[in-house]
């Protein structure tokens, strides 16, 4: 059987809508599931270095949510909507390996863990804004601090954000404006 | 800054509910925030603070250090080895101390192959619906496709229907009683893009 499937050319995928992709994988394409990878491995880098403050323990993390996510893909109820999804999945995992690792918690701060050349400072473009966010990300509690994540790097709904953290709609709603407030404060100097 | 004291601005509102308000989207459209000076003005700082927030992240992303060797690879490995093989379709012989049959996943992939080669065409999530591990049952074909924006649709559906038939009638024992395909997208040739710019 093997001889007669083959692989589609991965540029032909590369241009198709998420669903598509997703659609495929259930139906056992790996080589759709790849096509996923390339396309939202990098924003989930990105969001898990975030969240713990590590760029190694990120990848290793990513690496866990995409085995999750192709076990678990066949279950995801809206094919279009796979990167929340693939968010809410990474930013799961991330949380609990912090949980786990309570001592690395107060040291999350992203810039220690890139290399020199890629640090805020020599990013020309607003950097000092952006550090300056960065820091103000950096002091909020750690509740809200992902209630914050989960909204703006997972796009999740308050529904979802309550459910993904096991707390009633309004308190989310709360912590959500707090987090909020809480940060246009403290960028009052960069607005 | 204590986490529980609101911030309120000199007209009463606090930024928690102009955080709300920007949340829903604005709306319902709430004249009293939108004629106030102070408020459109703490809208304009938390909008701006939710955009910096996106240019920080997409500024990780466009420094992110590339991953360790072989983290690509080692998830493929992983994924390979959890190969959905699905149900067991029966396959007739004429000898019935003979079990002969096919993987699901197997006929699913065979599916996306044919389909693949319809020009423009690619194919997304394929179902067999009836009860497959059954000679003879009577057995739903559904598939949907994404199809090359300018390609004419009844006659690439015309093809793929085909294609999976014939396909079906010669590497499965199924009893076919209907195949629908669905186009769910469009898409741009991003392969050839460069050629035509």
């Amino acid at each position: 059987m093997s001889a007669l499937v083959q692989q589609p050319d991965k540029d032909r995928l590369e241009g198709v809508a998420d669903a598509i992709l997703v659609g495929r994988a259930v139906s056992g394409d790996t080589g759709a599931f790849e096509t996923l990878i390339r396309r939202h491995g990098p924003l989930m880098r990105a969001y898990t270095a975030r969240i713990v403050g590590s760029m190694a323990d990120a990848d290793d993390i990513v690496q866990d949510a995409f085995h999750t996510a192709w076990r678990r893909l066949p279950e995801l109820r809206d094919p279009a909507a796979v990167r929340p999804w693939l968010m809410r999945i990474a930013s799961r995992l991330a949380f609990t390996s912090l949980r786990r690792k309570p001592a690395e918690v107060e040291l999350a701060h992203l810039e220690s863990a890139l290399p020199a050349d890629m640090q805020p400072e020599n990013v020309a473009v607003r950097n000092a804004q952006l550090k300056a966010l960065s820091a103000a990300l950096d002091t909020l509690p750690e509740d809200q601090r992902r209630c914050w994540l989960l909204r703006e790097v997972g796009e999740l709904s308050y529904g979802d954000i309550a459910q993904e953290m096991e707390l009633p709609a309004a308190t989310v709603r709360g912590k959500l404006a707090r987090a909020r407030a809480s940060i246009y404060a403290q960028m009052e100097g960069w607005r | 800054m204590n986490d529980s004291e609101p911030r309120t601005l000199d007209c009463g509102k606090t930024v928690e509910e102009l955080s709300d308000y920007l949340a829903a989207g604005r709306t319902p459209f709430d004249p009293r925030i939108e004629t106030c000076p102070e408020c459109l003005n703490a809208l304009q700082g938390l909008t701006r603070v939710s955009q910096l927030f996106h240019s920080l992240i997409q500024q990780d992303v466009a420094d992110l250090p590339a991953p360790r060797e072989n983290w690509f690879q080692d998830i493929m490995t992983n994924i390979h080895r959890e190969v959905r093989a699905g149900r067991s379709l029966p396959l007739p012989h004429p000898d019935n101390r003979v079990n002969l049959s096919l993987t699901e996943g197997a006929v699913l992939a065979l599916i996306r192959t044919v389909g693949d080669t319809v020009p423009g065409m690619l194919i997304g999530t394929s179902h067999l619906e009836g009860n497959v591990e059954e000679l003879g049952a009577p057995i739903d074909v559904s598939v949907a496709a994404s199809i090359l924006w300018n390609q004419p649709i009844p006659d690439a559906a015309h093809t793929l229907r085909a294609l999976i038939s014939n396909a079906l009638t010669k590497h499965t024992a199924l009893n076919i009683t209907s195949i629908n395909i669905t186009i769910e997208d469009l898409h741009e040739d991003m392969a050839n893009k460069d050629m035509e710019n």
